[in-house]
């Protein structure tokens, strides 16, 4: 996608462990190593309170 | 005895059962919304995936964790089923991996792959090291000068790849023989029904009977201290007072919230060891098939993949794991240190051992979880652990960071609490 689409960020802190993505209700985020957010992101922010190692900012 | 506890993963968990049926007025405070840390469930389309662990526990329903379970009046059934495991080897004895077909052999009979020779070396090892078990040197470098050829490199790969996500060059021998020491006692895998949260769940049923309370999204941010004293912690500001504290966070992260400020003797060398733990890497994929790809409920060894260390499919104990005509099965795959700035390559090789391992049967990918750092495997790499106590007398740690000698992942949470709770009720 293209950036500046969707404003939420993930940190170097992201480990890859999926919890954002479980907890998130639009299946706005891919998990590969790494979290990224896709265009079906509303920017809820629900993920970022899952993320056990605060890699999610908006 | 006013307790506060840090965390509530299976550690703080197991801790605040063992604390609250002991009569001690325990409170646990959680960073997350959710319990259970990396041994709880999540439901993702349906299937009940999981936070770290793989829905099993190591020793089955004998093993020290079901022990203290049981202790603790937790109500979790372990089933264990046979094959308790299995090893898939090529099916032609020249090839190196599974392109060309494969077979399965039960785990007992490791030894078959041996040279004449190395069975009969391997017949005197198992008597004699039980008795002087070896020391000073990594479990691969015993291999190597005791019993070397390709197949013992390959099973010890496997087996401490899937149980400690470790590579046998990274295991300290003496702890490697612990574990195979626990292996004998104990026995092999069960799966808890309901999963990792069937466990969690019993031990927030126990806490919260025994008058204990639980408080998610809740994170510590500080210690109030005296001398060598934690008189509180610090929470949105707020000091909660307590008598004895329990983190389950790990030695690294306890040791910055004490801070460097105390004048607490110990301090600097507890930093500099907490700093030295390297956490233990890995990448779990979960699999979605109408049709059962492993066909039993124990651990498939793969000895031969390029990265998958082991896998297994729960639902053929629990198939409530899964919504109804599907299976779940995870895949785990050690990541060396060295291969965690390449996570993504590790992804692809540990896809492409799951297409041979499973070449002409149908599956489905659901997620790839990696762990690493601050969200890891384990806290500390199995053989390395820091004992429970900190520099600050009424401050212990537990959890995957403190786990106790020879206890493969959960039992080695579990016997880290025993251990822990022995200190702390003895006084």
């Amino acid at each position: 996608m293209k950036s500046g689409e969707c404003n939420m960020k993930v940190n170097k802190n992201c480990v890859g462990c999926g919890q954002c993505a479980a907890f998130c209700k639009f299946g706005a985020i891919e998990i590969r190593g790494k979290a990224s957010f896709t265009s079906a992101c509303i920017e809820c922010r629900a993920c970022a309170a899952y993320c056990p190692v605060k890699a999610i900012e908006a | 005895m006013k307790t506060i506890i840090i965390g509530s993963g299976l550690g703080g968990l197991l801790s605040a059962a063992k604390l609250s049926k002991a009569g001690y007025e325990v409170e646990i405070f959680e960073r997350l919304p959710i319990i259970g840390g990396r041994f709880t469930n999540i439901p993702y389309q349906g299937f009940q995936l999981s936070t770290g662990a793989l829905h099993m526990i190591p020793h089955g329903p004998e093993g020290p964790l079901s022990q203290l379970l049981k202790e603790v009046g937790a109500d979790v059934e372990i089933i264990r089923r046979k094959p308790v495991s299995v090893i898939r080897i090529p099916r032609n004895k020249k090839d190196i991996d599974y392109k060309f077909g494969h077979k399965d052999i039960i785990f007992e009979d490791f030894k078959i792959p041996f040279s004449l020779l190395n069975r009969l070396k391997l017949i005197y090892y198992i008597a004699t090291t039980r008795k002087n078990p070896p020391t000073g040197q990594s479990f691969e470098e015993w291999c190597r000068k005791h019993i070397p050829q390709d197949w013992t490199y390959r099973i010890s790969d496997a087996f401490f790849g899937w149980a400690l996500s470790l590579k046998g060059a990274d295991v300290p021998v003496e702890e490697a023989f612990a574990i195979i020491e626990n292996l004998y006692h104990f026995g092999g895998p069960g799966v808890p029904m309901g999963g990792c949260k069937g466990v969690t769940d019993a031990l927030v049923d126990i806490i919260t009977s025994n008058g204990g309370t639980i408080h998610t999204s809740t994170e510590v941010t500080g210690l109030k201290l005296d001398n060598d004293k934690v008189t509180a912690v610090i929470v949105d500001g707020v000091e909660h007072e307590a008598d004895l504290i329990i983190s389950d966070i790990g030695h690294p992260l306890t040791a910055k919230l004490i801070g460097t400020e105390t004048n607490v003797s110990g301090m600097d060398e507890y930093v500099h060891k907490s700093k030295d733990l390297k956490p233990s890497a890995g990448i779990k994929i979960c699999l979605s098939s109408d049709k059962p790809l492993i066909g039993h409920g124990g651990v498939l060894l793969t000895p031969y993949a390029k990265r998958v260390n082991g896998i297994c499919e729960v639902t053929n104990v629990d198939p409530s794991l899964a919504p109804a005509g599907k299976h779940l099965t995870m895949s785990h795959q050690c990541v060396h240190w060295s291969d965690l700035d390449n996570l993504d390559r590790e992804i692809e090789l540990g896809l492409e051992d799951l297409r041979d391992i499973f070449a002409g049967k149908e599956y489905e990918v659901l997620l790839i979880q990696s762990y690493s750092n601050d969200w890891p495997v384990n806290r500390s790499p199995s053989g390395a652990d820091l004992k429970n106590r900190t520099p600050m007398s009424n401050l212990f740690v537990v959890g995957d960071g403190a786990k106790g000698k020879g206890g493969i992942e959960v039992e080695g949470i579990a016997l880290g609490v025993k251990n822990c709770m022995q200190n702390i009720l003895m006084e």
